[in-house]
């Protein structure tokens, strides 16, 4: 893979977590309250923001990306982002790692190592 | 799970599928049509002037309403199993449509990743409520999880 693909997909997987996160973090505030009230207090937080604004780069980073790599191998790199979402939910929401979430984990990163080491990108 | 119920799901989850599959090609064809990528304007005037990215918008909202419908009644751990196996879909359009290899490697590395995913689909099954939607459910290239 060239540097420019590498960086674009460093930079999706970057531009996904913290907009997942971001959304979690406006969609999990005990203070929020409900119905119109609650989309009122997100809308004047920087979470939602943050994540909206992440959400959109991330859209022309993954298309630029697509454009420079096979779509099946594109795809399957992208999977790495389900990895990544989890180990920060780990470290910033205390979210349980069990066995079987690390297993699962581990093959799916043993998977994206495969298709981006054997891949000329 | 009665046989109606069992009907419900496979066909949600096809639409699912389909429609994730559908967003995929989308951006492909809209990124090849916009090619080369460039980081200004002129390329997002390329992206945004092609039907494709179009369809992939309609791909999306199409995607959002399948799968808030699903998550009302469908427990998360396959929910989140099926909307990640749209690599295996996307990988076999992608043969038939860009006329793509099917490397060995991508054969192993996609049935790793699947392995991966049913794993995480098991534990999600049990860390998470019925009608809990976690953050890792769905990412944003599918539709955010969480209203």
């Amino acid at each position: 893979m060239s540097p420019l693909v590498v960086a674009l997909w460093l930079l999706n997987v970057t531009l996904d977590t913290v907009g997942q996160l971001a959304f979690k973090a406006a969609a999990g505030d005990p203070r929020a309250g409900d119905g119109v009230a609650r989309w009122k207090y997100m809308l004047a937080r920087p979470w939602i923001w943050i994540g909206v604004i992440s959400y959109v780069a991330e859209f022309l980073v993954w298309i630029a990306f697509l454009s420079l790599v096979d779509l099946s191998e594109g795809v399957l790199l992208g999977s790495i982002n389900i990895v990544v979402i989890m180990i920060a939910g780990r470290f910033l929401f205390k979210e349980r790692l069990t066995p079987l979430r690390v297993t699962g984990m581990l093959l799916v990163t043993a998977g994206v190592c495969i298709v981006g080491v054997a891949g000329g990108g | 799970m009665t046989m109606k119920l069992a009907r419900f799901y496979a066909i949600g989850f096809t639409i699912l599928v389909l429609f994730d599959t559908l967003v995929q090609l989308s951006f492909k064809y809209a990124g090849d049509h916009a090619f080369p990528p460039e980081a200004n304007w002129a390329w997002i005037v390329r992206v945004f002037g092609h039907p494709w990215i179009y369809v992939a918008v309609i791909g999306y909202v199409g995607n959002f309403f399948t799968w808030m419908t699903l998550l009302k009644h469908a427990p998360i751990g396959p929910a989140f199993a099926v909307t990640h196996l749209e690599v295996v879909s996307v990988m076999l359009f992608s043969i038939w449509l860009f006329n793509e290899p099917l490397t060995w490697a991508r054969v192993i590395g996609a049935l790793a990743i699947v392995a991966g995913i049913v794993c995480l689909a098991f534990a999600e099954s049990g860390a998470h409520p019925e009608h809990d939607a976690p953050t890792e459910a769905k990412g944003a290239l599918g539709v955010a999880a969480g209203d």
